[in-house]
């Protein structure tokens, strides 16, 4: 089955990095001279636009935790819930602020991406996992609905910006791996499959919340001018 | 041996000693973590709750287990946050990553674990209230506003967009207990509009960050609104003043003409109006006085002016002899006559044609209200049957009778048509001023004598004719002797039957009595003066009434003349203009001098 997997996967990747690109370079061919009527979005608008649509991916998903606790209720006796461990644990992802600040824009970058792009198959089960749950009722099933959405437009948004950045050379050019295979490898990774969906949620209301300090100190170290 | 065992024992009740003293050792409370704070993202502070100690001295220790990690750490600083605190600095602290941390209470009885806490750090933040809130009084067109400024708290780093901060004022009056809150957003400076003016208020700030806990409340910041002038709204207080004043104009006004302006909207509804109509004595009085009020004055007639119209007998004078004699009559006067209602005629029977008043218009008789009609001849009163009939329908029944030469009698009414005057056409076929119906000598008891009459009326008309040459005054030259003649009835509406009555001086006639005295006027002097004839008693006509005799007019008429004329001048009430009495009096040939205080003779 794998060896049918793969070349399909990698047709499939490929027809994607197609598309994308074209996509990209529709966008790129539309407003690259700046004409009439193309409306020019600064970097900081771009910017402040992602950082937002973050916001919103992360209050959702931390509402959906609190609905899952109440649901739940997982018992404070368990003792393995310390040794929970989120699937993208493998992903170094700074864990203060000064070693946020310390890392490079492109590693930053990367970590964004790479948070964003574990995320997607995990959410698609859980929206299915909640959708068909009968516990939950319409709202939440809603919710990982919109939260499963919106971690797609977040990569798409900070691929622009990204691609933004490198065009104004603020960043090299080695960030480009849109859906490098290793990162579509990597959130192939069955461990999240074995999670239960409170852990998952867990773990993406944390990720949630990287992503969205990790573009403020992004955003803040670029284009620190605009309410910085 | 048994030093040793003495030993033990001592040591052991030594051991003991404490215990027997009656204090009980027992394990440490379970201590408690209250909270964990972190206040700018980078380092944090657990508290906890010391259980009962147990007697002992016990000893708090906190530890913490990093997420993924079996390690046991010991919390690094136990002074910082103050009792009973763990402080992490920020080597320890570690952002998105699960602390599992667990106080322990020890004493010497043994060791008590508190209930372990997990937290993540990025929950647990509740940054410092903003710093340096100042407030200044701005101008924006002469209205003043409060522009409120803060910074952040220095050691959240929102510069780095580490944390982002959202902060919230609030502002009151000094003074007063309700705080009014507004929320800044991210924004660290905001102004506040709609002051009182020269009131004094208190700004606070606090802040927290996306997903954590408030900061507490900044210090107040004080402010003093200076005194301003709402320029707009003393203008609106300038018309509201106006406007009030109209109205109160305005309704002046209308109460003023409130009367009006109700006729004007509901016009009243115009009753029915009966003349003489009293609606107060109508719901007062009795019904009788109501109607007796409706009836009025002119309806029905009453008895003095219907006794006027009473003609009782109608008198025709026969002359035998040719003087005429002045006939008394009952001449029923306006105003002045109206005492002399009694239907008794000292007239009767003579010469009541022949008098110019019963020709008369009967408009006439309204100027004349209390002059004297004169009568020539005598007048003679008829009874009518009928009273309703109006004098000047009697009055034109005559002078159609005299045309008539069938009609057999003289009518005279003698009410109204005493002061019904000629007009002037009718002169002449009356002839002079009093006319005189005489039927002849040969036929007393003809009741109708057609011829009779018609060939007196000619030769009276004759004996006229032959005296216009005559003086002035009225005289006619042939006179018959007069009989009496009695209305025996009225036959149909214009003819009245007369019977004669025997003309004895002897017997005169009850008619014949006259109460009033009657003077025959002569002629008219100058323009205000009537020449009367002096009545004097004749043998025959002597009675009661008394009349002049024309031939005894001469000697006295100028002093007549004079005293009338005064005696008329010195009656206005009754008199009219001069002239138009004495016309009246030409016309009538007879006053009553009774009304006049003639010197008697």
């Amino acid at each position: 089955m794998t060896a049918h997997i793969r070349p399909v996967c990698a047709v499939w990747v490929g027809m994607v990095v197609l598309c994308s690109k074209l996509s990209c370079m529709k966008a790129a061919s539309i407003c690259s001279n700046a004409q009439a009527g193309c409306h020019f979005l600064s970097l900081a608008n771009l910017f402040d636009r992602v950082i937002q649509h973050s916001a919103r991916m992360h209050g959702i998903s931390n509402d959906l935790h609190s609905e899952f606790e109440l649901y739940f209720l997982p018992s404070k006796n368990q003792v393995g819930r310390v040794t929970r461990n989120c699937h993208t644990s493998n992903i170094l992802t700074p864990n203060g602020k000064e070693n946020a600040q310390r890392i490079a824009r492109e590693e930053l970058t990367e970590v964004i991406l790479k948070l964003l792009l574990a995320w997607r198959g995990p959410l698609w089960h859980l929206h299915q996992s909640v959708a068909q749950n009968h516990d939950f009722n319409r709202f939440s099933s809603n919710k990982s609905l919109e939260m499963r959405d919106m971690v797609h437009e977040l990569h798409k948004g900070v691929q622009k910006v990204v691609e933004k950045m490198q065009t104004l050379g603020i960043i090299s050019t080695s960030v480009g791996s849109l859906a490098s295979p290793e990162a579509f490898l990597t959130s192939e990774s069955s461990e999240w499959r074995f999670m239960k969906d409170y852990d998952l949620l867990y773990c993406f209301r944390r990720d949630s919340n990287k992503i969205q300090n990790y573009l403020k100190i992004l955003k803040c170290r670029i284009v620190p001018e605009h309410g910085c | 041996m048994k030093k040793a065992e003495g030993v033990i024992i001592l040591w052991s009740l030594l051991l003991f000693t404490p215990h027997a003293k009656g204090t009980s050792y027992s394990l440490p409370g379970k201590p408690t973590l209250t909270n964990c704070r972190s206040p700018e993202k980078e380092t944090f502070t657990c508290w906890w709750e010391p259980g009962s100690d147990g007697g002992l001295p016990t000893t708090y220790r906190l530890f913490y287990r990093k997420e993924n990690s079996d390690t046991v750490h010991e919390c690094p600083d136990y002074r910082t946050g103050g009792k009973n605190s763990c402080f992490f600095n920020k080597n320890d602290t570690s952002i998105w990553v699960n602390y599992n941390i667990t106080v322990v209470a020890t004493n010497a009885r043994g060791r008590t674990f508190s209930d372990p806490v997990d937290i993540d750090v990025v929950y647990i933040v509740k940054p410092n209230p903003p710093e340096k809130v100042t407030v200044n009084t701005t101008w924006d067109k002469s209205l003043p506003y409060l522009r409120v400024s803060w910074e952040p708290p220095h050691k959240a780093d929102t510069r780095s967009g580490w944390i982002t901060l959202i902060y919230e004022l609030r502002i009151k009056m000094e003074g007063d207990d309700e705080w009014e809150e507004h929320p800044a957003g991210q924004q660290r400076v905001f102004n506040i509009y709609s002051l009182r003016s020269g009131g004094t208020y208190l700004v606070q700030v606090r802040c927290r960050p996306d997903h954590g806990f408030w900061s507490e409340w900044s210090d107040s910041a004080c402010i003093e609104v200076p005194d301003y002038f709402h320029q707009e709204k003393s203008m609106w207080i300038l018309i509201l003043i106006f406007s009030v004043f109209i109205l109160i104009i305005l309704i002046w006004v209308i109460h003023m003409n409130s009367h009006t302006l109700k006729r004007f909207i509901l016009p009243p509804v115009p009753g029915p109006k009966i003349k003489g109509f009293d609606k107060q004595l109508l719901k007062n009085g009795k019904s009788r006085d109501v109607f007796s009020s409706l009836v009025g004055s002119d309806f029905p007639p009453t008895t003095t002016n219907y006794e006027d119209l009473l003609v009782e007998y109608l008198e025709v004078y026969v002359p035998e002899e040719q003087e005429l004699m002045p006939e008394e009559s009952k001449v029923p006067h306006k105003s002045s006559y109206q005492s002399e209602t009694s239907t008794s005629d000292c007239d009767s029977g003579r010469g009541s044609c022949d008098s110019h008043t019963l020709l008369v218009d009967k408009s006439e008789e309204d100027k004349t209200m209390g002059q004297q009609s004169t009568q020539q001849g005598g007048q003679t009163e008829r009874d009518l049957k009928r009273p309703e009939e109006s004098s000047e329908e009697k009055y034109l029944t005559y002078s159609h009778q005299l045309d008539q030469p069938d009609s057999p009698d003289c009518l005279f009414p003698p009410g109204p048509l005493s002061s019904h005057f000629s007009p002037p056409g009718h002169k002449p076929v009356l002839g002079s001023n009093y006319q005189e119906f005489s039927f002849g000598n040969t036929q007393p008891h003809a009741l109708h004598h057609q011829t009779g009459t018609h060939q007196y009326l000619q030769d009276y008309s004759d004996i006229n004719n032959a005296n216009k040459e005559a003086p002035a005054g009225f005289r006619l030259a042939s006179v018959r002797s007069t009989e009496y003649v009695e209305v025996q009835r009225v036959k149909n509406d214009n003819m009245v039957l007369l019977h004669p009555v025997s003309s004895d001086p002897e017997q005169g006639g009850p008619e014949r009595r006259h109460t009033e005295d009657y003077s025959k006027v002569k002629g008219v002097n100058n323009d205000n003066g009537l020449l009367l004839l002096q009545r004097k008693g004749s043998d025959k006509e002597m009675d009661i009434c008394s009349y002049e005799d024309q031939q005894m007019s001469e000697p006295v008429d100028s002093g007549y003349t004079a005293s009338i004329a005064a005696a008329l001048q010195k009656t206005p009430a009754y008199v009219h203009p001069a002239t138009q009495i004495l016309d009246e009096r030409a016309a009538g040939g007879y006053v009553d001098t009774s009304i006049f205080p003639l010197p008697t003779y």
